[in-house]
């Protein structure tokens, strides 16, 4: 996982319920490497959305030539803008609804991430005692399982499906979210604006969730898209190695396609280059992003 | 002393995370579709066999029984046997465990010691060009998949160049008088320096980042302002004072790599056909060799947890804060 | 004889919002084993000033002016590798906080050694010795130089700082608030100590701090500094007992040991003017009970006022009364 330095604290303290989340988007903009981040997820996301259109072909297709054989092995630029498989289909269109599932990977298991690791940080460190010591136990033992194994382990239990990775990733990934989030806590608690809701009665949920949530949102969002790239990332590792989704098409089975058919010795580097590239702009825009919003969050970091 | 009593906890932390992990695993593998007794004796078994391995195991009795069969083996190191190699998993395990961590610390060496200058050359180069063209580019090699870097990497150098072999450890035909001298051949190293690079780029963004930013933090403490006051010079200011502050963290974030390296090799180690222990897993769950996969998942997670722990004490030996608590 | 004398010093800091000048033009001598007091309120520029007499400043500091004359040598025309080899065996430095001031990963031994054998060009038997025989000198046990600074106390800690600065047995010792972080007992035993070393050494000493009663117990003379200038200088029993700037005459009234009980306690109302955009006239006019139109024109300059004292203000002449007005608590009540 990428470095995070430990942050020290969210600036302000919570006058509007989500001014926090509004100073963040609002300072995005002043930040050239988290305006690429976001463009490339929306280029990425324009192109999951309109995949149907996007596409010359359908994916799975296997396309033939006039002469009716097998259109293989076609180089790119010419009828095909990346060219064809060994089993004449379309790479170009695979690349695009690669996209797709990417981003439903991506976007569902950083959610799923981040959604478990807020609240076990919210009210791990809200309500502390018991209740933490146990969620954090829990937290060490997510913490000793071996994630890639575990979602092999996972898809040999379950069906092979490209969820399984979203399924490891919210069982094993959350604790590292949870661990900054309940720091965070621990020490908004203490803040008086908190203070002033306990005297006035609030009750405990709605301090934690009016008051301190609010206050965390930001950070959560860091860890978030992170998360998305860490999955994509996984999802593809998952289906290079074979355990993804059945026909579903991604950039994973895409390169584990490439390398079964011998496109490495062949040299067909339009047929496995172009996936790898995928990954790396959307893993990128997660990290350009997240790093845009530490420094808006964390100033320290900047001198 | 506190110091002592923290590692303590830490250790008994350690083991309570193995045992949970185990028994997690135990009920994966007993609750996998099929019948459970599917789970550890292969049909291609002779029935003699067949029932040896139902008596050790305890498959004919309740779940519980067999939970306490099961502990009970695992504390004796014995895993069952692997239905594709028809050894004990404990044996098979053990070869395919010697290659992993001979990449994983071939490559962690490799991807430390190249970090480490980088990162504290990229804090000693904050707001130059040099910065500016080069921690993007940190940040798109730790975001390429590592089996795609090795992929680039194979067909460029193996099959296009062809000056390097294209999978495996050891070149066919080959034998060597122990294991060590397989592992310490020219051959070996010939094999290993593709699958090791792939990784190693993978790798070295976590300690160039950590390094910069930790240089970068310790070049604003007080005692590296005194020690400019007291005239040393700049090698002993950044190497004996920065350096071995800033290398703290580091240190831990290798002891940590281990672990999570000896698990996250498995798809470098499929695309380079490395004969290595996460190979070995995902042969054996593509094969529904479920003893040998078992064996496999449990030997990484020792790794990961005790790597965890090796994390800790190491940074109480390096951080003396820590180890020589109390004295006030 | 001066050890040092510091000529119209400016020193400015590039900041976000433009050019703070820390350091305005501030002058004043440091006579041959005599302890000078520099005082202020926090932010007046006394820590800056010591960095730069020692040549260790931020990246974003600057000299923009004056000399730093020491034993008739500017150090200001130093080659860095010049300057680098007379800090510490020239000028010490005593930090505010040894706690961060001491490598927290070695043994504070082997700091003190790091300095003997590097600086001092000793041999590690020889700088061992040397190093326990500072600690006897500081009143520390010898024994606890084999431990790591986050095991002594806090007293302890500003006595190895002192034993530090006195390794190479330094001409000129620059302390900066050395015993501010200190509870008020330990801090007078650190003092006493430090005191005791300097008249027995016979060493120059700049002391910095921002608390005038620690001025008064351990200084010979006194340097007053407000918003970076020096607006009044002289012995230090000339200087409090018959103080000429409005300013002193505030601070001595702001601070108990030295009220000696009539009165009361008051604190000078107000805060220092922007360093960034200073004011043309003297810079403690906003918040001067005796401010006349004619001291926002320009900057008094110092001026000899009496035996040896200098002071910054217009209306020196009057000081015997304004001392006396400055003496009723209501002249310093904002209406
Ligand atoms: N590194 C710096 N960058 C910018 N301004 C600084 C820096 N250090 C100090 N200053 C400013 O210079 C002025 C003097 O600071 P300092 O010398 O630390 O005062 P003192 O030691 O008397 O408290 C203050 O206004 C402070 O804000
Ligand atoms: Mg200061």
């Amino acid at each position: 996982m990428p470095v995070t330095a430990e942050p020290s604290a969210v600036r302000g303290g919570g006058r509007g319920r989500f001014a926090a989340v509004g100073r963040a988007f609002a300072l995005v903009r002043r930040d050239p490497f988290a305006t690429a981040g976001v463009l490339i997820y929306t280029v990425f996301l324009t192109i999951a959305i309109f995949a149907d259109q996007l596409a010359t072909h359908d994916p799975n297709q296997i396309l033939y030539r006039p002469n009716g054989r097998v259109a293989s092995n076609l180089p790119p630029f010419a009828q095909h803008i990346l060219g064809t498989t060994n089993l004449g289909r379309d790479i170009y269109s695979q690349l695009v609804y690669g996209a797709r599932s990417a981003l439903i990977v991506g976007i569902t298991a950083a959610f799923a991430v981040v959604m478990i690791g807020t609240l076990v940080g919210l009210v791990a460190g809200f309500f502390r005692g018991f209740v933490d010591m146990v969620m954090m136990r829990i937290a060490d033992v997510a913490l000793g399982i071996p994630f890639l194994p575990f979602v092999i382990v996972l898809s040999s239990f379950l069906e092979p499906s490209m969820w399984n990775v979203v399924i490891g990733m919210a069982l094993v990934v959350w604790p590292s979210t949870s661990r900054v989030i309940r720091s965070q806590v621990l020490s908004l608690r203490e803040r008086t604006f908190v203070e002033a809701a306990r005297v006035t009665g609030s009750s405990p949920f709605r301090i934690l969730f009016v008051h301190i949530a609010p206050n965390v949102l930001p950070l959560s969002f860091v860890y978030g898209s992170i998360a998305v790239g860490w999955a994509i990332l996984t999802e593809a590792s998952v289906s290079f190695l074979g355990f993804g989704g059945g026909d579903t098409v991604s950039w994973g089975s895409m390169l584990q396609n490439a390398y079964a058919s011998q496109a490495l010795s062949r040299g067909w580097y339009h047929w496995f280059v172009p996936p790898g590239v995928c990954i790396i702009l959307v893993v990128v825009a997660g990290f350009f992003v997240s790093r845009g919003f530490e420094e808006v969050l964390f100033p320290r970091l900047r001198d | 002393m506190q110091g002592s009593s923290r590692l303590v906890s830490r250790l008994v932390l350690t083991l309570f995370v193995l045992w949970t992990v185990a028994t997690i695993l135990f009920l994966i593998f007993r609750l996998m579709p099929g019948s459970p007794l599917a789970a550890f004796v292969s049909p291609t078994f002779t029935p003699e066999q067949q029932d040896s391995l139902r008596r050790q195991f305890g498959l004919d009795r309740t779940l519980f029984d067999q939970y306490l069969l099961f502990i009970g083996n695992l504390l004796q190191g014995n895993l069952g046997e692997s239905f594709f190699y028809k050894r004990p998993v404990g044996e098979v395990v053990m070869t395919a465990f010697a290659n992993t961590i001979a990449l994983t610390l071939g490559s962690l060496i490799v991807a430390y010691t190249f970090g480490v200058l980088m990162g504290a050359m990229f804090a000693w180069k904050r707001g130059t060009r040099v910065e500016a063209v080069g921690i993007p580019i940190v940040l798109v090699t730790r975001a390429a998949p590592e089996f795609w870097l090795g992929m680039v990497l194979l067909a460029i150098f193996s099959f296009g160049l062809g000056w390097f072999p294209g999978g495996g450890a050891n070149s066919a035909g080959q034998s060597f008088s122990s294991e060590w001298a397989r592992i310490f051949s020219l051959d070996f190293l010939r094999h290993l320096i593709l699958p090791a690079t792939a990784l190693a780029l993978y790798l070295q963004g976590l300690p160039l980042l950590l390094m910069r930013t930790n240089m970068l933090e310790v070049m604003q403490e007080d005692f590296v302002t005194m020690a400019r006051m007291k005239g040393l010079s700049n090698w002993a200011i950044v190497i004996r004072h920065a350096a071995r502050n800033a290398l703290l963290p580091v240190a831990t974030a290798f002891a940590l790599g281990i672990g999570q390296s000896v698990g996250g090799n498995v798809v470098v180690e499929t695309v380079f056909s490395w004969p290595g222990l996460g190979r070995m897993l995902v042969d054996a769950v593509a094969a529904s060799d479920y003893p040998l996969a078992q064996g496999a998942f449990l030997l990484i997670t020792t790794v990961l947890v005790t790597m965890n722990f090796v994390a800790d004490l190491l940074y109480s030996l390096l951080d003396p804060r820590i180890a020589h608590a109390g004295h006030r | 004889m001066s050890v040092l004398s510091v000529q119209d010093l400016e020193v400015y800091y590039k900041t976000d919002r433009g050019v703070a000048q820390a350091v305005r033009g501030a002058s004043f001598e440091v006579p041959e084993g005599q302890v000078v007091g520099v005082v202020g309120e926090s932010g007046c520029g006394k820590t800056t000033l010591a960095r730069a007499i020692i040549g260790v400043m931020p990246k974003t500091a600057r000299i923009a002016g004056g000399r730093l004359m020491f034993q008739g040598v500017d150090l200001l025309g130093l080659s860095p590798r010049e300057m680098a080899s007379r800090r510490w065996r020239d000028i010490a430095f005593i930090p505010q906080s040894a706690m961060n001031s001491l490598d927290p990963v070695y043994r504070v031994g082997t700091q003190m050694a790091e300095v003997l054998v590097e600086r001092g060009g000793m041999d590690k038997r020889a700088a061992r010795r040397r190093a326990a025989e500072l600690f006897d000198m500081v009143g520390l046990d010898p024994g606890r130089l084999r431990d790591f600074p986050h095991q002594y106390s806090g007293g302890m800690r500003q006595r190895a700082a002192i034993a530090l600065a006195l390794a190479l047995e330094p001409r000129l010792v620059i302390a900066d608030e050395p015993v501010t972080a200190l509870d008020v007992i330990i801090q007078r035993q650190v003092l006493d100590t430090f005191k005791e070393l300097q008249g027995r050494l016979g060493l120059s000493v700049i002391l910095i701090t921002h608390d005038i009663s620690v001025v008064a117990y351990a200084s010979d003379r006194v340097v007053v500094m407000y918003a970076g200038e020096v607006i009044e200088s002289g012995a230090t029993a000339e200087v409090l007992g018959r103080p000429f700037h409005p300013y002193t005459m505030g601070l001595c009234k702001a601070f108990p040991e030295l009220h000696g009980g009539g009165g009361t306690l008051v604190p000078i109302e107000g805060s220092p003017p922007d360093l960034i955009a200073p004011p043309e006239g003297c810079s403690f006019a906003d918040r001067c009970p005796f401010v006349e139109p004619e001291c926002r024109t320009a900057r008094p300059p110092l001026v000899d006022v009496a035996s040896g004292s200098l002071a910054a203000c217009r209306r020196t002449s009057e000081a015997e009364e304004l001392r006396v007005l400055a003496g009723e608590a209501g002249t310093w009540l904002r209406s």
